[in-house]
């Protein structure tokens, strides 16, 4: 009988000692209602704001999609299949993915930053926090609607979904126009200037970052005369580097162009590999275009385009930044025996700083505005002006003066100026984009070299195809039975 | 002694004297097992007569019989015992087990059953089929036994588990693996790595919701209990040892690769690689290196198990020493193994308290190489082994820096003989499984009971790169020196209690069993590991730190990085259960449970799972009395389970995957600039709750012509509702994907099982049993989340639709090649051929997977004298898998970097014009990958095992101090038919099934001895 007791003992227990085994709450959680207390917290929301960035996506598009690249001798296959260097564009692709993605991401990050700030007292940074926060938003806005949207200068073209507020996950959001868009991207770059009080900091955001923003929208969007105001604004206090700067440049050393910058660093979420080949990349920004590190002996998967190549010269500083220096030339490539191992164009610009291909992402340099204040003054009639700015560039790029350019018409400037972009901001995630807005009134398109080009005969692309606007990606097709899709997609 | 000798003579004075005076009595008793319990529906037979009676459920008969008279005891599954009646007006039979028929004994959940009684679908595995085989892992060695057991090796790493599912998968992205009790512990696949396979006595797997319902929120894949072995009461020590010495070796391929010679001149004629720059004759006298021979070799494996039996009065034990040393065929994997188990089982005089413990404790040290089935030429070493060019030799290699520049993709297996010199990946796993049982009879048919059991694990995984090896040096990124250790340390604690009273009652022809069950569950993780950049070569050691690198001020390249886990686990229920029989014909069982989940606290915490069940013995019937039908027996039973395993992270295991879905998260981790930041983690969902099968079966068991043919069919049907899908959001949600419960998935199947004794030829006769085990599933996805029914997953070619198939194939078909200009060829979505597929539009559902359709075995076994064999077939039909293997070999870009196959050699050209291989330039060549082009049948027919082996008559070993004696000769995956060209048709990656450069696994042939003293 006292056995049963015990057994009756042990029966209760196993009834009563239940609730240990069903309430539980796993330690080290942070629940989202309590996330955001003070200024601070804000803060620290912002440094992930900032992480949500990350450009080596386009970078690789730029670059793969366009004549910037080549498939390098030492390709494990990245560019051969049926990826953007065959002008293979779908709602499958990875670029298209991670733009959407990414910018989406940053959008939301931002709005629940400053949701929360409703509730925090205003003191210390927080009005400098809440300015940045509104300046990223516009950033991932106008990044979203340079990838998505049909035709940057038409108002009634579609953006892309437009939301101020932190969506809950039955919402499917139809896309709103540029007009929609632009105009909220207005209004938090107005809140931005009225909050934000550093003016220059190359790795934050800060008043010259809203203006430099202002320029390069005002600039795709065809508003000229507003864009050239805004560059000149900013070509005011930056001077463009000598060579040495610039090659410091590159280096993470100098930052005399640059108004801002994505700071990447050892132990950062970027700090790795990434997507090799893939549009989706985030790792190294040098790891789009080499395995290990950007010399011969790095595996170099991609190299530089022979077309863009051949656009640039010895004596231009940025040959030196461009071309690696343990590149292989072909003295003679189109007649070479075996094209592929005697004619070698290691992509330099990341080189690496802390680490081999590990370098900052460049988002505004001054070089930028130079461009957009020359593209005004063609598109005011002052060719002229134009021709003496893209001379300046080259007198500080070659370090000897260089003739003046002489341009017969505004589209023989376009073509001039893109030609310039096209060496300056090369694998700086630009071509794609100006070709785009660009290409047609220039009469320039996608113009790979022959011998690059064998290897999947995709050779050239006309900038009014549709592929020169992304496809809104499978991820929000398959959520979102209210989104549009582009045309030809 | 005297005593003893009284006892002795007993029987002989008592049958003296009935010769006198026979008088029947009434004899009484209880009849047990041997571990005490009562055992229900022992027949109990006067010898010479048809008088006879059965156990009631507390074990219990009386019979009228005369002194002198004998009494036969048997009961399936034990061995049969007689004795005769005496004095004494009570009889109390204590049988012991036979494991020959264990077979026939059917364990329900939470409690057991006969053959004759129970209702449910189920089969049991004796160890016969289990024990001296040379796997490692016991649950490979299952494989093809059961109908509806379905087990794919996923490598060949001695001891991993392979991917099992009873009935097809039930879930897309949660748990798909059965529930494991071994000995009342609840745990899982991950356990078989360390358990010895020899201390197995009996591996049940219970199928229906009959069966599996009781167990509720666990039992929606099946369940799988496993006994070990255990001791008799009132018997002497018993020692055996069973040894078995194995080799290894890779199976064969048909990729028909190039030699050296071909390999060069096919380079030389593409102007790629070394063979461009070669003359005629260097080409014809290159060596050729058969890179699978170096990589993957032959391997040694043994086995040794001791174990010692003995019972006394009160108490019984059963106590087992293994060791294994396996080694893999690939270089660097290997499996080490000790084994302790000891079972007790004790019983109070009165025999009202019953118990028993069961310990196993068991090490496992094993090497296993990473990266299999990636790309990275300098990481999977099957890469290095198949696809390596042939014309350079291991004997290039010389250290990991010479490898440095130039680096070229045609040293990959150079690289890779780097990772074998110089990666060391180590897991170290102890695991303590224990458990605990007390019964106690309260009263007459009542009895409570307390079942307490754990399972610990704690895992030491240790990877070293090497300072000096080739991936440190390439990926120093400045560190000088460079190299990089990862150590991290897994404990695992779970903790199961059940408690239980259980009621049986007899009246009239009616007997009824009535449960009610409570059970606690409680489970907790613990990580802890780093990453130590930077070893010192003069000091380093695999594991050790006296190498570690120290952090300075110059730079941030030997900053280390630690991290932690810490996660809880919970579940409570109670159940309980109604078996009824009329007149062992009719039967009649019910089980309903609530379960409560630590996972679904927030949103739906309770969830009700039940299963009625039943059936007719018709061979019990009056009406079938001189049928050739032994049994014949037709069950049906319906029923829900639960499966709260609804996601698979990978590295908790699936107690803890996913454990707060229902919170919005924040976390704390490093932001911009590396700096601290504040991000959402994840987002809640409200709404989660069981993923739930309702399953139906219908069974029919029979035994004819003197049970020479036995078996049974099923048929079955499954229905999985609420599964957690991933449901697309939009990406302004920050993420493009919740997790909801939103889907429906159908499995419907046939199952069969077999036996037929050709001859019965007795002990010195010959004997001679044909088997066959098969099982259809077919499955049906009826519902998904997305608008229109189609989970397309990005990049590959496959996805899920409404009304197809889990994982189905879906992709643009290939049509050959174009005999005008060498390309490849392709059907657009409407049929017609096209050189330029829209690889979005173009894709077709091409109802076809990688799980087999139709599976099973078929074998049989044979003894004549003392001589044995044994055969298993195992075969699948219905599977279909990409062969990337062969689009590598096949590759025209991979010349000059990786080995070809001899198929390049009919390549198109003008003047060979008809062929299946495109020209070698064909310029849509990159468009052939994600096509159907290598999509093939892996159906295969394998002779999976057979034994061939004598086993010493009684008469060779009087005298010799041993009790049995048998050697036997094994071999595993001896032949396979199939017309999958690689290595191994059935090694796949059941989480991407589209991966490739596998770890085959080995044919193997083992020389065995058993030997009882």
């Amino acid at each position: 009988m006292k056995n049963t007791k015990y057994l009756l003992i042990c029966m209760a227990l196993a009834f009563f000692g239940c609730d240990d085994a069903i309430e539980i709450d796993q330690p080290g959680r942070l629940d989202a209602g309590s996330a955001f207390q003070t200024v601070s917290d804000l803060n620290l929301g912002l440094l992930g704001l900032y992480n949500e960035f990350d450009t080596t996506p386009e970078i690789q598009f730029n670059a793969v999609f366009t004549d910037e690249l080549a498939v390098g001798f030492d390709s494990g296959g990245q560019g051969i299949g049926n990826g953007e260097y065959g002008f293979i564009l779908n709602p499958n692709s990875a670029a298209p993915i991670a733009a959407w993605v990414n910018y989406n991401d940053a959008i939301n990050v931002a709005n629940r930053i400053l949701e929360a700030s409703e509730n925090i007292a205003p003191e210390g940074d927080y009005n400098d926090i809440l300015g940045q926060t509104y300046a990223l938003r516009a950033f991932a806005y106008f990044q979203l609607i340079s990838y998505f949207s049909p035709d940057y200068s038409d108002d009634s073209a579609l953006a892309t979904i437009l939301y101020d507020f932190v969506p809950t996950p039955d919402q499917e959001l139809p896309r709103s126009t540029n007009g929609e868009v632009f105009a909220l991207i207005n209004d938090d770059l107005d809140r931005a200037e009225d909050l934000l009080t550093v003016q220059s900091d190359a790795t934050f955001v800060s008043q010259d970052f809203v203006t430099a923003l202002r320029a390069r929208m005002a600039a795709y969007r065809g508003n000229y005369a507003q864009a050239g105001t805004f560059a000149s604004e900013l070509l005011d206090k930056y001077p463009l580097a000598n060579r040495e700067q610039f090659k410091n440049m590159f280096l993470d050393e100098d930052n005399t162009e640059i108004i801002f910058k994505l700071e990447r660093t050892i132990n950062d979420d970027y700090d790795g590999q990434g997507s090799t080949g893939s549009g989706f990349a985030g790792g190294w920004a040098g790891a789009n275009f080499a395995f290990v590190n950007a010399t011969i002996e790095g595996s170099p998967y991609f190299e530089i385009g022979r077309s863009l190549f051949n656009l640039m010269e010895e004596e231009d500083v940025r040959y030196e930044v461009n071309l690696e220096p343990t590149s292989i030339v072909s003295p003679d490539y189109t007649n070479s025996d075996d094209f592929q191992n005697e004619d070698i164009l290691i992509v330099g610009k990341y080189p690496g700083n802390e680490k081999p291909l590990l370098n900052d992402l460049k988002v505004f340099r001054i070089a930028e505005m130079l461009f957009i204040n020359a593209e005004s003054l063609v598109d005011a009639g002052d060719l002229t002006g134009a021709a003496e700015l893209i001379k300046e560039l080259r007198d500080a790029r070659y370090g000897t003066p260089q003739p003046l350019p002489s341009y017969a018409n505004s589209q023989e400037a376009f073509n001039d100026i893109l030609n310039e972009r096209r060496i300056e901001l090369a694998f700086e995630g630009h071509r794609w984009k100006d070709l785009k807005r660009l290409g047609a009134t220039a009469g320039q398109s996608i113009q790979r070299d022959p011998l690059d080009c064998a290897i999947n005969d995709a050779c050239s692309l006309d900038p009014t195809d549709y592929r020169f606007t992304m496809p809104i990606p499978i991820v929000e097709l398959s959520a979102n039975p209210n989104i549009q899709q582009n045309p030809g997609y | 002694m005297k005593q003893k000798l009284k006892w002795m003579l007993t029987p002989l004075l008592v049958f003296c004297i009935s010769f006198s005076y026979a008088q029947e009595k009434r004899v009484s008793g209880t009849v047990t097992d041997q571990t005490g319990m009562p055992l229900p529906g022992v027949t109990v037979l006067i010898v010479g007569t048809s008088t006879g009676t059965q156990t009631d459920f507390d074990g219990n008969y009386s019979i009228n019989a005369s002194s002198g008279e004998q009494l036969r005891f048997s009961y399936i599954g034990q061995k049969t015992v007689t004795m005769t009646v005496g004095a004494s007006n009570t009889m109390d039979v204590q049988m012991s087990e036979d494991a020959e028929a264990l077979a026939e004994v059917v364990v329900l959940g939470y409690r057991t059953s006969t053959k004759e009684k129970s209702s449910i679908a189920s089969q049991t595995i004796a160890s016969e089929t289990i024990e001296n085989r040379p796997n490692a892992n016991a649950l490979q060695t299952l494989s093809g036994q059961v109908a509806g057991l379905n087990i794919l090796a996923s490598t060949g790493q001695p001891g991993a588990p392979p991917a099992v599912n009873i009935r097809g998968q039930a879930s897309i992205n949660g748990n798909t693996e059965p529930l494991y009790i071994i000995d009342d512990v609840p745990t899982d696949a991950g356990v078989f790595r360390t358990l010895n396979p020899n201390d197995i006595a009996s591996v049940s797997v219970l199928k229906d919701a009959g069966a599996t319902a009781i167990y509720g929120n666990r039992g929606a894949n099946g369940v799988i209990l496993i006994k070990t072995r255990q001791g008799n009461f009132n018997e002497g020590l018993k020692i055996s040892y069973a040894g078995l010495l194995g080799v290894s070796s890779l199976q064969g391929n048909d990729y028909d690769l190039m030699s050296s010679p071909e390999q060069l001149r096919l380079e030389n004629d593409r102007g790629r690689g070394r063979g461009a720059g070669l003359s005629d004759s260097e080409i014809a006298s290159a060596e050729t290196t058969d890179w699978a021979d170096y990589f993957f070799s032959s391997s040694l494996a043994q086995n040794h198990t001791v174990t010692m039996t003995s019972g006394a009065d009160g108490i019984s034990q059963f106590t087992s020493f293994g060791y294994s040393n396996i080694d893999g065929i690939l270089k660097n994997s290997d499996l080490q193994r000790f084994n302790i188990r000891n079972n007790i089982n004790g019983k109070s005089k009165n025999e009202k308290l019953t118990y028993g413990v069961s310990l196993g404790i068991n090490f496992a040290r094993s090497n296993e190489p990473n990266n299999i089935g990636g790309s990275g030429i300098n990481r999977n070493p099957i890469l290095g082994a198949y696809q390596s060019v042939p014309y350079i030799s291991p004997d290039d290699y010389v250290d990991g820096a010479s490898l440095l520049s130039p680096l070229s993709f045609a040293n990959t297996p150079l690289f890779l003989i780097d990772v074998q010199e110089n990666l060391f990946r180590r897991e170290d796993e102890l695991q303590l499984l224990g458990s605990f049982n007390v019964n106690y009879e309260l009263a007459k048919g009542l009895n409570a009971k307390v079942v307490m059991s754990a399972d610990y694990r704690d895992e030491t995984r240790t990877q070293a790169e090497g300072p000096l090896s080739f991936n440190a040096l390439l990926f120093a990124q400045g560190k000088d020196p460079s190299g990089t250790q990862n150590q991290d340390v897994i404990r695992q604690f779970s903790y199961n209690q059940t408690t239980s009273l259980n009621y049986n009652t007899e009246f009239g022809k009616n007997t009824l069993n009535i449960g009610a069950y409570v059970e606690y569950f409680k489970a907790h993780f613990q990580t802890f590991g780093y990453t130590q950049e930077g070893l010192n070569p003069l000091t380093f050691a695999p594991g050790d730190g006296s190498a570690f690198i120290g952090d300075n001020p110059d730079n941030d390249f030997y900053v280390d990085s630690v991290r932690a886990n810490l996660l809880d686990a919970g579940l409570f229920s109670y159940f309980t259960s109604v078996d009824y029989d009329y007149d062992g014909i009719y039967g009649l069982s019910g089980t309903l449970r609530r379960d409560a989940s630590y996972r679904f606290a927030d949103s739906n915490r309770w969830g009700t799972f039940y299963s009625l069940s039943g059936r007719i013995n018709f061979h019990n019937m009056a009406f079938m009395d001189g049928s050739v039908f032994n049994q014949l027996k037709l069950r049906g039973s319906y029923g829900t389970t639960g499966n709260q395993y609804i996601t698979l992270d990978g590295t908790p295991g699936v107690y803890f995957d996913g454990p707060d879905l229902t919170k919005d998260l924040y976390s704390t981790s490093s932001g911009y600039g590396a700096a601290n930041a504040l991000v959402l983690s994840q987002i809640g969902n409200n709404e989660l709750t069981w993923e739930t099968t309702a399953q139906a079966n219908i069974g029919l068991d029979f035994e004819v012509f003197s049970s020479r043919l036995r078996g049974s069919f099923d048929v079955y049907q499954r229905t999985t509702t609420d599964l957690f899908l991933d449901t697309p959001i939009s990406a302004i949600n920050a993420q493009t994907n919740l997790s909801r419960n939103t889907g429906e998935l159908v499995n419907r199947g046939i199952e069969f099982n077999v036996n037929y004794d050709v001859l019965r030829g007795g002990e010195d006769g010959f004997n001679l049993t044909v088997n066959a085990v098969g099982g259809l599933n077919e499955q049906e996805i009826i519902d998904l989340p997305t608008e229109d029914g189609i989970i397309d997953i990005a990049g590959a070619p496959l996805g899920y639709r409404e009304g197809g198939r889990v994982l189905e194939y879906y992709t643009y078909r290939y049509a050959g090649v174009n005999p005008e200009n060498g390309n490849l060829q392709f059907l657009t979505a409407d049929g017609e051929v096209t050189e330029n597929p829209n690889v979005d539009t173009d894709r077709v559902w091409l109802e076809s997977n990688i799980f087999p359709e139709f599976q099973g075995s078929f074998g049989f076994n044979a003894d004549y004298k003392g001589f044995f064999v044994t055969t298993q077939f195992n075969y699948a039909l219905g599977v279909d898998r990409f062969d990337f293997d062969l689009a590598g070999f096949q590759n025209p870009n991979n010349i000059g970097q990786f080995g070809s196959t001899r198929d390049l050699l009919r390549a198109w050209t003008p003047e060979n014009t008809i062929t299946d291989i495109p020209a070698l330039d064909a310029a849509n060549f990159a468009l052939g990958g994600n096509s159907t082009r290598y999509l093939t049948s892996a159906d295969f027919l394998r002779l999976r095992f057979a034994q061939i082996g004598y086993n010493f008559p009684q008469r060779l070993l009087n005298g010799t101090g041993l009790s049995n004696l048998k050697l036997f000769f094994n071999g595993e995956n001896i032949l396979t038919f199939s017309e999958w060209r690689g290595f191994d048709p059935e090694v796949n990656n059941p989480t991407d099934v589209t991966q490739f450069r596998l770890y085959p696994t080995p044919k193997t042939y083992s020389f065995g001895i058993q030997v009882g003293f």
